[in-house]
Parts: structure tokens; sequence; C-alpha cells
């Protein structure tokens, strides 16, 4: 399987007891809370992270976008792609770069969107993942001032224009609803033709699920609400529809997202991460309002009715607010331990639900650089050798990873290496 | 004269644009024919029986908001093509000159078709219409409908522990209706928002100089959601207009000041 760290860029000095106080979005107060030199300090550790990953001999690493949020700073999150691909690239590293993507409900621009990550592709040696998401409401509809009802037209179209942006050899005029322009002639195209993988990550709407096998493409679960509690039911949908759709039950259909915490010991991770995974998912997540989540039109009145009377779909998130270390860790909202006891629990769980395509994420809040460091070292030396074979021997062929994955020639290589001025 | 229910409305149902959108519309009470826009929630029943006392009151579902049929909301692409939608509506009724009152939202569709087709209304009441924007007096419609339920009414009303605001805000007995009611009506919400997020203006002040019938202007004077200042404006624009601005009442003046708010409108209709 393939396996990649996903990282968020968050503020890491929110006060003791930010909960209390503030909504973790759109409405925190930027100069009462932040000191400038903390900030440069948290979005660079953010960088230095995802090249520490890569060099420590993750597959691949992944950013979002998020505007107006103090848990993952990443207005674009192909500015920071943009740094590790030609970083990963000039150390003759050949790191997938996931960008999960630029939100294509909320997005203005979206032929900008198809140009960014036909770049991406270019500067990366073929390296993109091309991650389509809709956008959280929040981000959206709050933020971005999309009308809510209209998200889910907007991504429609602005998907189906960065398609034909990226393969139509002629220049073509686009008559959509949201946009209109006289002539698309994208300039560089993706060097994966007729795109690069495509993930789309969603909440596990019946809606969300039958499109995505419909087009082929691979579904990302970003699972912050345990999987223990949410994770059966999602994973097993998608699979029945997969059979319904006549796809086969190719494991790296599925990606999923994991929070994980390696130390040398189960009662050393417990004492390292613990507080810092409390104020996380309590000052995050767990301060986003409910409507955040569905400002009125996101969803439709179905799905609303769904989720009232079925709160368990939500797992964790409606209590996240005042979640405690050990529900963290018994509904694996987090996988916590010394690294047995870690790589037992996401084999199991990978396993169980077929998943192909892993995310892990390392950082957390107010989780220093050093400490995610470590984080990333031991699971890398320690947890992703068990992880890496595990459907080895039931041969599937990874369609949704990039193909053109190789490293740098020795020319590219010295001309990057000879730019940066560091040492391939 | 005995007191009309809504057990006398009869649902009549308009083909409008090019048979695309199935418009809705409730006709209830007896008298000279009165257009009732509702505002963002959804169509609401107390208003409209109140003025069904003296008027044949029509009163159209927004689009995407008849129970049932969630989906018309998609065919109505703009809020220009919302407007033709009603111009067409007024013309298969065969409705000439009626009265058009609008709430809230409803006021801004009331006072922008007035204002597109002059000669469409007989007369206009505006109760506290949106549409317009100050800097200096923000709309906060967009911070109530994503702000906690609780909150909610304190933007609509002054007295929100009175039994109207109640009645407004209340779910249903039957708990097992309760998550169809509340998706309901934040589709509702979705439906309505969809013309006015984040901020509703279409450009009607430059356009309510072109209204041309006698214009009536309610307004609470302690209004939290679209404050009182833009009785003024658009008071101001529309020649020969009435504004009365209500003491001890709040943006839903048809719960925090019912009586006053119907007598006046059933004075200036007369």
């Amino acid at each position: 399987m393939k396996v990649s760290l996903f990282e968020q860029v968050p503020y890491r000095y929110l006060p003791a007891g930010f909960e209390d106080h503030y909504s973790s979005v759109v409405t925190t107060p930027y100069f009462d809370l932040v000191e400038p030199e903390r900030m440069q300090e948290s979005l660079q550790s953010g960088y230095a992270e995802m090249l520490h990953a890569a060099r420590a001999g993750f597959d691949g690493v992944c950013v979002t976008e998020h505007s107006q949020s103090t848990y993952d700073i990443s207005p674009n999150p192909n500015l920071m792609a943009a740094a590790v691909a030609y970083g990963t690239r000039a150390e003759g590293l050949d790191t997938a770069i996931t960008v999960l993507g630029r939100s294509l409900g909320k997005s203005r621009e979206p032929l900008k969107v198809a140009e960014e990550y036909a770049l991406l592709d270019n500067i990366s040696g073929g390296r993109l993942i091309a991650g389509f998401p809709v956008g959280l409401s929040y981000d959206a509809n709050q933020n971005g001032a999309i009308p809510a009802i209209e998200t889910r037209e907007r991504y429609n179209e602005h998907r189906d224009l960065i398609l034909k942006a990226w393969a139509e050899p002629e220049p073509f005029a686009w008559n959509g609803r949201f946009e209109k322009y006289g002539q698309v002639n994208l300039w560089p195209r993706p060097i994966q033709q007729p795109h690069p993988p495509i993930w789309i990550p969603g909440s596990g709407s019946p809606g969300t699920l039958v499109d995505i096998l419909r087009r082929d493409y691979a579904f990302v679960y970003l699972s912050w609400s345990g999987p223990k509690l949410v994770g059966r039911q999602v994973f097993d949908r998608y699979w029945e529809f997969a059979d319904k759709q006549g796809r086969d039950r190719n494991p790296y259909r599925l990606a999923f997202l994991q929070v994980v915490a390696v130390s040398e010991t189960d009662a050393s991770a417990e004492k390292e991460y613990s507080p810092h995974l409390e104020a996380h998912y309590r000052a995050g997540l767990g301060t986003v309002p409910v409507s955040g989540f569905a400002v009125p039109g996101y969803a439709e009145p179905v799905g609303i009715e769904h989720m009232i009377r079925n709160p368990g779909d939500l797992g964790m998130l409606a209590k996240m607010r005042n979640i405690t270390y050990k529900e963290i860790v018994d509904t694996q909202v987090a996988i916590v331990g010394s690294p047995a006891t870690v790589a037992d629990q996401i084999e199991e769980m990978v396993r169980d639900f077929r998943i192909g395509n892993l995310l892990v994420m390392l950082q957390n809040g107010s989780m220093p650089r050093e400490l995610t460091e470590k984080n990333i070292s031991l699971f890398a030396e320690q947890v992703l050798p068990r992880l890496r074979p595990i459907w080895d021997e039931e041969g599937w062929e990874n369609h949704w990873w990039p193909t053109t994955s190789k490293p740098g020639t020795e020319t590219e290589t010295a001309v990057a290496t000879a730019a940066t001025g560091g040492e391939a | 004269m005995t007191a009309t229910g809504i057990a006398d409305a009869r649902d009549e149902v308009v083909d409008v644009c090019d048979g695309r959108i199935h418009l809705h519309v409730k006709v209830v009470g007896d008298g000279p024919p009165l257009v009732f826009f509702h505002p963002l929630p959804g169509l609401e029943w107390q208003p409209i029986l109140a003025l069904a006392e003296h008027h044949t009151v029509y009163a159209p579902e927004h689009p995407g908001t008849t129970p049932g049929d969630p989906q018309a909301i998609r065919e109505v692409h703009t809020f220009w093509e919302l407007l033709l939608a009603y111009e067409e509506a007024f013309r298969t009724l065969g409705l000439e000159r009626p009265a058009v009152v609008g709430m809230s939202f409803g006021g801004m569709i009331a006072a922008d078709l007035a204002a597109s087709f002059p000669a469409l209304p007989g007369r206009l009441v505006l109760l506290s219409p949106i549409g317009l924007w100050r800097d200096d007096a923000p709309i906060r419609l967009a911070q109530m409908i994503t702000g906690p339920p609780e909150e909610l009414p304190n933007y609509l009303f002054k007295h929100p522990d009175s039994d109207a605001a109640r009645a407004l805000m209340a779910l249903p007995d039957d708990p097992d209706r309760i998550p169809t009611a509340i998706a309901q009506g934040a589709w509702n919400v979705g439906c309505t928002t969809k013309f006015a997020w984040p901020i509703a203006d279409h450009g009607l002040a430059r356009r309510l100089h072109r209204i041309a019938v006698p214009t009536l202007i309610l307004w609470g004077r302690e209004d939290a959601l679209v404050p009182a200042v833009y009785a003024d404006e658009f008071g101001g624009r529309i020649a020969g207009s009435r504004v009365e601005v209500l003491d001890d009442c709040g943006h839903a003046m048809q719960a925090d000041q019912p009586e006053r708010t119907f007598k006046l409108i059933t004075e200036f209709l007369r």
C-alpha cells in the first residue's frame, strides 16, 4: 500500500481554554490571539515537517485548503505543494504530491486551479495527485460567500471545465452557467494525460460515492470522527456500491486519513501526545459551529433529516469540544502508542476496510516541530515497513497513484541543486 | 364575518418559466386581490390569514420551499429569473393591479417587482424589507443564519418570549415530525438565501425610483436584523411613499405588533 503524510498547518500557540471563548473558524480574532513570530514559526514548521517526511521515506505528502481557520492556515494549498514539489525534486525524491485540494465548490477562478495543478504536475515531474473537494460549508459559503445551494452545482461545472482544459488539444469556448470563457487554451498541460489521478474527499453520502465509482476516481475519507464509530457503515457502503457499479474491490480505490502518534512505548506516547491531542480536537474541530458544516442549502433536505435521525453518523464530531484523551484513543479518533501498538491497530483497520492509500496525520494543534519530527521518523522507520506490503499478495495495481513518478534525471537534479544551494 | 382559517385555503398550481416551475400559490379569503410574498423561512399563515379578512390573498411559495418539490429551486438561476417567474404568474392568474405585500425577503421581491414592472401592482406594502445596504448599518443576515439557533429570536423579535414569537419558532408537537420540519426549514432558508447571500443587494437602490404606485413602508424601531434606518432609505427613493416606524417592535412586526401592523395595512389598502 501507499502511505502519505497528511499535513495541516495550524497556529500552534492558541491559549489554554481557547474552546471556551472562540470558534476556530470564520470569526476568530487574529490580532488578539497571534504573536507574529510564532505564526511564522508555525507555518515554517509545516513545510519543514513535510520535507522531513519525504526524506524519511513516505510515499507522498498531502495538503488541504482552508481559509479563515486557526487549525489549517492554508488558503491556497498549491503554495505549499509547490515548495514541497520542488524541494523533493531537487533532492531526487519521488514523493507524490497530493493536493486535497482546491475546493471547487468555492473557487471563483476554476481555470486558475487547472493551471496551478498543471504547473505542479510539471514541477514535480508528474507526481501530482489532484484532489477535487467540494469544500466545507463554512469555507465555501461563509468565507467564500457562495450561496450554499449553489455549492454542488458550481463544483460539478468547475470539475468538468478543468478536466476539459487539461486534455482538449484545441482552444475551446466555455459557456457555463457560472463561468464563461471565450478561449481556453491552458499552458502548461499536466504531464499525466489526460489527467493526474483524481481523489475525491467526501463524508460518505451515497450520491458522492456513486459519482466517484462511476468516474473511476478514488474516494478519500477524512475521518476525525472516530473510525471505530463511523468506518464500518461508510466503507461497507462504498464497497457495496462498487459491486453494484461493476467496479472491482481494488483497495487503492479507497484512501483514508488516520491521526497517529507514535513513541517508544505506549506509556511515553500517552505522556507526550495526550495534551496536544485533547487541545487540538477541543480547540479545532470542537469549536466549529454545527452550522459551519451545513449552512442552510448546502445539504439536501433528505440528507439533513437522515443526519438528525442518525446522529451516530457524526461519530465523535458532535462532542469534540469536550473530548477526553480516553475517548480519542477508544474510538480511534487517534491511534496512539508504541510502534507495535500503532502498526497492529492500523493493519487491522486497513485490512478490514480495504484501504489501499493511507494518509497519516502526525502533527496536531500545539505539537512542536521536534515532537512532530520524532513522530514522523518513528512512523517511517518502524510502522511504515509493516504497512507497505499489506496488499502485495493480492496483486492489485494502484491506478490512483502517479504514473510518471521517478526521481529526477541527473541534469535536472543538478540544476535544482544549484538553484537551491542544497545538496542532492 | 367568520374568521378565515387554513382549511379555507386552496392550493393553486401555476406553471411558469416554460413549464419548468410549478409555482404553488395559496389562495384564501374574499375581497380585492392581494399578493403576499413570505419572508426567508417560507410560507407563514398568520399574516396571510390576517390579510384574508379583507382580501383574496394569493401567497406564492418560493420555488423549492413547497414540501415534496425541493429541486424546483434549481430552475431559478438568478434573481432576475425569479422576478420574471412572478410577473408571469400574475398574468397567468389574471391578477390586475393587485395590492402587493412583502415581508422581509418577500419585501425585497415585492419592491423589485414594482420597480421592474411599474404597472404590475395597484398598491405596495413593504414590511421591513431587505434589499438595500449601508456600510454603517450592516444587515447581519448571514450571521443570523450561521449563528447559534438559540440567538435567532433575538434578531427577529423585540419580545422573543411572547406567545406570538414562540408560536413562530415552534417545532411540531409530534417528535417524529421534528427532523422533517427542521430539514424543511433549513432547506427553505437555503432556497431563499440563494438570492440574498451574503448580501441582499441586487441594485434595487438604483431602481426604486421607478415605483409608481402608492406605497406604505412599515418598520420596527428596534429591528435587530434590518436596522430602521433603512425605512427612510426606501421612503426617500419612492416618491410619495409613506413611512411608519412602530415603537416597541423588532423585525418580525407580525409577532411584536400584530394589531397595529395589520390595522395600518388594512387602512392603507382600503
